[in-house]
């Protein structure tokens, strides 16, 4: 048939071509070289990529940022967004502070935490799913709310905004940094013997099982049938309100991981923890092809976004001859092109 | 023959509204029926009524002989009707397996067996007449002839024996049209599926049509197989016979 050489003539670069994470694989290689070049002129490129203590600076930020990525990039594709990630950050923090503070055991300080968080996230999925409001405007006002309700919790109950746990992570017997064994488990800094936050190796983790899960599982399947097109997954029987439910979960879910986590490495939760990180996820997740429009986009594009933002943004504190607002001007336009190139690419696979 | 479908004096109103009105027709297997009318003569709520979405509020349906009441769309896939709309309830970013599958994939343990939907996926579009030299491709590539055989094959894969095919025809272009004439064709060749063809082109309910419907302001306006009816005399009857004659009549006297 006439229709089948028009198919069979897509060689390997058409192929490569309909993988939404091209543009930002450009994207990471071209942002690679371009610090690369104006920290050798700087005389800094030592340390930034050699110092570990600069490969940390970027490496746990693209770590941090690029976990919300994972939520946000699964929204996205589903075709929805969350911009509480951040501010459930604070409020995962505040709670799992609070519940220490008033003496309950880390171990179940955690589970609690994660429960109320996942619950969260059910009933932010369950008002989108319902309303049929977008979740833009309804993660807007949780946005607000879960930040809000963290400050006025720790207001009310110890007078203060910021809440130390310090005094009450007991060290473990065999010394070190990390509180208590399950501390070692949860928070496992130093686990590998390389000096990264415990962040980091929850993000490669977790970055492989969605990446997994994303592509070779029917769940995956349904996350970019309920953005493609809801009206038609819903017809061939895919529970498209579910899984939105579920997708918000996890982006709450993963908003407590990363309060949980910073309280942890840091002693003390800050009502100012996770601020704007919702934006830079959002943004990491644009950079690595996610469609706005849903049905479209890959986790580990997001990852790559992540990791673009990362370098940029703390790449510049190693270019001391540019001026650090400026990068703001820089990561602007990285998005809006990156933006146009996915949209370009995009359109290729369409129209074949 | 027990009909595959039988309507007998089915009628739905909506409030003051009369959908349908005393309709009457049957369906064989092995066989297309087409279902004629113009827009307006309650084709679409005739769809809705066989694929479960809506409930008859007078008489019944007969699936094999037996009464039947869907409830919801699920019992009426489930009972073996096959509903392919016009907009097909296709994916274009995805690939053509994973709309083949979609909602309904095969796993192995928990994760999807692509080597082995990618087989059937293959094999089951070739029945239909259709090579589709890489499956994994984004249906975005395909032509909507191709994308209407893929929605068939999966209607037909997922146990259709009542296939209702929603105006196949009707927006694509002269080429695609004939590519999906013939995948009906080769559909009615399994011998084992009874397809419902509505369309308002009374050229494709003649190529292929064995019985024939025609539906005018909710009314079954004439019922029959091939040598039934006069086949010349499809078209005024599609758009009501006597309106038209009327009409005729307005525009000889100018």
């Amino acid at each position: 048939m006439a229709s089948d050489e028009r198919i069979r003539d897509i060689g390997l670069i058409r192929r490569s071509i309909s993988r939404p994470e091209l543009g930002s694989v450009f994207g990471l290689i071209i942002i690679v070289i371009t610090f690369m070049t104006l920290t050798s002129i700087s005389g800094t490129f030592g340390a930034m990529w050699l110092n570990p203590i600069g490969i940390q600076a970027w490496v746990e930020l693209a770590a941090f940022v690029g976990i919300l990525a994972i939520g946000a990039s699964l929204l996205m594709i589903a075709g929805e967004f969350d911009l509480s990630m951040g501010a459930n950050i604070a409020l995962a923090g505040h709670s799992f502070a609070i519940f220490v503070l008033f003496g309950v055991p880390i171990e179940l300080a955690i589970i609690l935490t994660f429960i109320e968080l996942a619950f969260l996230g059910f009933i932010i999925g369950v008002i989108v799913v319902r309303t049929g409001l977008p979740s833009f405007i309804v993660t807007l006002a949780f946005w607000f709310a879960s930040r809000g309700f963290a400050v006025f919790l720790s207001q009310t109950f110890f007078n203060q905004s910021r809440l130390s746990v310090k005094a009450n992570l007991k060290p473990p017997p065999g010394g070190g940094e990390d509180p208590t064994l399950i501390d070692n488990i949860f928070a496992f800094d130093k686990a590998f013997g390389v000096p990264f936050d415990a962040e980091v190796y929850y993000f490669i983790i977790l970055v492989f099982i969605v990446a997994f899960i994303t592509n070779r599982t029917p769940y995956g399947n349904w996350i970019y049938a309920s953005g493609g097109d809801p009206v038609a997954a819903r017809a061939v029987g895919v529970p498209v309100a579910r899984v939105k439910i579920s997708l918000f979960m996890i982006s709450t879910s993963l908003a407590c991981l990363l309060g949980i986590l910073t309280v942890m490495t840091s002693g003390a939760s800050d009502p100012k923890a996770g601020d704007f990180r919702e934006l830079h996820a959002i943004a990491a997740a644009v950079i690595g092809g996610c469609a706005l429009t849903g049905g479209y986009g890959s986790v580990v594009g997001a990852v790559l976004g992540a990791l673009i933002f990362a370098i940029a943004s703390r790449g510049i504190n190693f270019v001391p001859f540019i001026d650090n607002n400026l990068f703001r001007v820089m990561l602007g336009m990285l998005i809006l092109g990156s933006a146009l190139l996915n949209q370009f690419l995009r359109d290729r696979i369409v129209k074949g | 023959m027990i009909p595959s479908i039988e309507f007998r004096g089915v009628s739905k109103f909506f409030g003051n509204i009369i959908a349908l009105k005393d309709i009457s027709f049957k369906v064989f297997k092995g066989e297309i029926t087409a279902l004629l009318g113009d827009n307006g003569a309650g084709k679409s709520t005739l769809i809705k009524l066989l694929s479960g979405v809506h409930i008859p509020s007078e008489g019944e349906i007969l699936l094999s002989g037996e009464p039947v009441n869907f409830k919801s769309p699920r019992q009426a896939v489930s009972a073996g009707i096959g509903t392919v709309y016009q907009d097909l309830a296709l994916q274009p970013l995805m690939s053509v397996t994973r709309n083949f599958f979609l909602g309904r994939e095969i796993t192995k343990g928990l994760f999807l067996n692509m080597p082995l939907m990618n087989t059937i996926t293959k094999k089951e579009m070739a029945k239909l007449g259709i090579d589709v030299a890489d499956p994994t491709q984004p249906i975005g590539t395909m032509s909507g002839g191709q994308r209407q055989t893929l929605a068939i094959a999966r209607a037909i894969y997922f146990g259709a024996n009542v296939l209702i095919l929603d105006e196949p025809t009707s927006a694509l272009g002269q080429k695609q049209q004939l590519e999906v004439l013939r995948t009906i064709k080769k559909v009615k060749e399994l011998g084992d599926i009874a397809i419902i063809f509505i369309t308002h082109n009374d050229m494709h309910a003649k190529l292929l049509g064995d019985r024939f419907a025609f539906l005018n302001r909710g009314k079954v306006l004439a019922e029959g197989s091939r040598d039934e009816i006069d086949m010349n005399n499809l078209r005024p009857l599609m758009a009501g016979g006597a309106e038209l004659e009327k009409l005729e009549t307005e525009f000889s006297g100018r």
